[in-house]
């Protein structure tokens, strides 16, 4: 498989504090790659590194067989960019600036059909000050697309939109892989690199912490199932007893939003004989467990189990 | 072949970039406000407060001390004086009018006749005058003295020796309004290279200018179509100040357009790359601004543009002679109303030449995009 970009110990500085730690990977062609890690992690260093807006302090990077430092105009021509919190001239139309931006490009995508991909045909006589937050990300992902570029790059382009307005990117994420776009993307959403990527690596303070298919990765990290039930109240002590009850792997504790409450998960291989050690805890210590679910584990279980720490903290 | 392709793509790159931007600036009122709406407010508000032609003209009071025909050729003498306008009353009156700042000079003659004149008594005549205007009272007396000194010579019928016509020649043309228009044009010259590259901070601060940077858009292009579209707002503004200096006011203009052209082009340049010296050196649009609130106040009061430079006091004047709008102003004012200079054409140009140079130099030296 033909490879767009490869990267090789890339090291990016500022000063003392190091946002991308010597991190290596590949991308292959018409794939849809994902970057993973919470925030800070050192997504977008990254990604702006890769396509020359920033200087490398160390390594090596050859995108489409260019070198973002000597060959940054040509290497622009060929690719599109969708920054995090993109900012445009406020006071053009939708339109306006989609035209714009493909008269930047040798082989733009005409305008008509990047507004219809991410379906802002309604607001493309708007301002783009007058546009909502979700649209205003829409119409940025509309622009790294009306570049016609090969690789295609979107920083976190879900954060922020409603679940129905998510769904429909990720449509737009896969037809571009079907066009035979490369499409590097950073999210810290798992769903979002569990459903769309066909690699991944996940990244956290400056380094790769694992990288491989979605489903390697649990492979590799799980065998474990995810016991989960509605916390019935326990207190320290018995959150304590739960803990050394030998029922489960590990226990881990999940705070509600407010809109759901608590939850407390058991990790176990062993899914029937901690279920039913679970009911009999809960009915020992005078706390019934009800709700309880059994569930696949997703990349939030193993962010967690690699760094004992959840992606969105 | 290819560099043909690659001149069509860049020339369609600048002509989309200076839309956008074009767009940009006449849908933001208030950037619309200062570069063409506040060029025609100043404009008219200077036209009507300066359109009495600079015809000066001074209250005299006079208070007789008789009705005799002695006193009454003396007011009529006074009376001739075009710049006096007479008010005739009682002393107590007329004083009054003095210090409430009603009457330039108030004259109090004395009883008089021809025949006591004749034979030589020597009649005292009481001069009031308001301290605090120092520049006029000069001239006002020795006006008034003169009429005496005529009318002594009438009497005792000695030879006039000699008679001076003064003939009012060129700048005595001029009116007030003639004078402060060419000032106008180049304080609004001065506002849109220094407050238009507002715009161009607040791009660069809300990260529009690094949206761009990952686009191939060259940066050139862009910077290259922000200063094309100064420039011929430079010339809309130049063109609705002369018109309506010209069909309100009735302004006097003598120089050849192309020239006030040029002037206006290498002005506007001037200020331009100074309004981005200073977008190099501040960080963000609010020290921008402060800077540039800094630099335009000071200039507008010192350069001359609105009352000659004579008026300043010496310690002040280096700094006058350092202003670039100063020379701007100078320059317009010689080609467009033929005003006399204050220095030559040259020495205008150079000093502006010398401050699109170094303000360039120093805004591509500190450049910065982001």
């Amino acid at each position: 498989m033909a490879t767009s970009i490869e990267v090789r110990n890339l090291k990016k500085y500022y000063g003392s504090v190091k946002a991308v730690d010597g991190i290596s990977f590949s991308v292959g062609a018409g794939t849809i790659f994902g970057m993973l890690g919470p925030n800070g992690a050192g997504k977008t260093t990254t990604i702006e590194t890769i396509i020359g807006l920033l200087d490398k302090t160390d390594g090596e990077i050859d995108v489409l067989g260019l070198d973002p430092d000597g060959d940054r105009e040509e290497l622009k021509k060929r690719i599109g960019v969708q920054l995090q919190n993109p900012s445009l001239f406020p006071r053009l139309t939708v339109r306006e600036t989609i035209n714009l931006f493909a008269s930047f490009y040798p082989q733009p995508l005409s305008a008509e059909e990047a507004i219809d991909r991410v379906g802002l045909s309604e607001s493309e006589g708007k301002r783009v000050e007058s546009l909502s937050g979700g649209q205003r990300h829409r119409l940025a992902v509309a622009l790294a697309m009306v570049s016609n570029g090969e690789i295609v790059f979107l920083d976190e382009p879900t954060t922020g939109l409603d679940p129905q307005a998510r769904r429909r990117l990720w449509e737009v994420i896969r037809d571009l892989k079907e066009e035979g776009v490369t499409v590097f993307l950073t999210t810290h959403y798992m769903d979002e690199a569990q459903t769309l990527c066909g690699k991944l690596v996940i990244i956290d303070r400056g380094k790769i912490i694992a990288q491989g298919s979605p489903g390697y990765l649990i492979d590799k990290y799980f065998q474990e199932r995810a016991v989960e039930f509605p916390d019935p109240g326990l207190n320290e002590e018995e959150k304590k007893a739960l803990e050394g009850a030998d029922l489960s792997k590990r226990v881990s504790y999940e705070e509600g939003d407010g809109m759901e409450g608590n939850l407390v998960i058991l990790y176990s291989e062993d899914v029937t004989e901690t279920i039913s050690k679970a009911m009999d805890f809960g009915r020992e210590v005078g706390k019934p467990i009800d709700g309880l679910t059994v569930r696949q584990p997703t990349l939030e279980d193993v962010f967690l189990k690699l760094t004992g720490r959840r992606i969105r903290e | 072949m290819r560099g043909k392709n690659s001149l069509e793509r860049n020339l369609k790159i600048f002509k989309e970039t200076f839309i956008a931007n074009a767009k940009e600036f006449l849908r933001d009122r208030g950037a619309l406000f200062w570069m063409l709406a506040f060029p025609i407010i100043f404009t008219v508000i200077f036209g009507i407060v300066f359109s009495g032609g600079g015809e000066i003209s001074f209250t005299v009071g006079v208070v007789k001390g008789n009705d005799s025909p002695a006193t009454n050729q003396i007011v009529e003498s006074l009376k001739q004086i075009k710049t006096f306008q007479l008010e005739v009353g009682s002393k107590e009156e007329e004083m009054k009018a003095l210090e409430e700042g009603n009457r330039s000079l108030v004259l109090i003659l004395p009883e008089l006749s021809f025949s006591e004149l004749g034979r030589g008594k020597e009649s005292r005549v009481e001069l009031y005058y308001d301290a605090t205007r120092q520049n006029t009272n000069q001239t006002l007396i020795s006006a008034v003295k003169q009429v005496f000194a005529e009318m002594e010579r009438g009497i005792s019928e000695s030879p006039k020796l000699f008679a001076v016509e003064s003939r009012p020649v060129q700048s005595e043309q001029l009116t007030n309004f003639d004078y402060i228009l060419p000032g106008i044009l180049a304080m609004s010259l001065m506002q849109l290279g220094l407050f238009g590259v507002f715009q161009f901070l607040n791009l660069r601060e809300k990260g529009v200018l690094r949206g761009l940077a990952v686009t191939p858009l060259p940066r050139s292009a862009f910077f290259e179509s922000e200063v094309l579209l100064r420039l011929l707002t430079a010339m809309v503004q130049t063109l609705l100040i002369v018109v309506i200096g010209k069909l309100l006011f009735d302004v006097r203009l003598v120089g050849s357009p192309l020239v006030i052209a040029g002037l206006v082009m290498i002005g506007a340049m001037t200020f331009i790359s100074m309004g981005y010296m200073v977008a190099s050196f501040a960080k963000t649009l609010e020290s921008g601004r402060n800077i540039i609130q800094l630099i335009q106040f000071p200039m507008m009061f010192l350069s001359g543009i609105f009352f000659p430079i004579d008026f300043m006091p010496t310690y002040i004047k280096p700094v006058v002679k350092a202003i670039p709008l100063t020379y701007l102003g100078d320059a317009l004012r010689q080609t467009m109303v033929g005003a006399p200079p204050s220095h030559s054409m040259g020495v205008n140009l150079a000093v502006l030449a010398g401050w699109l140079v170094v303000s360039s130099v120093l805004a591509i030296r500190f450049w910065r995009w982001e």
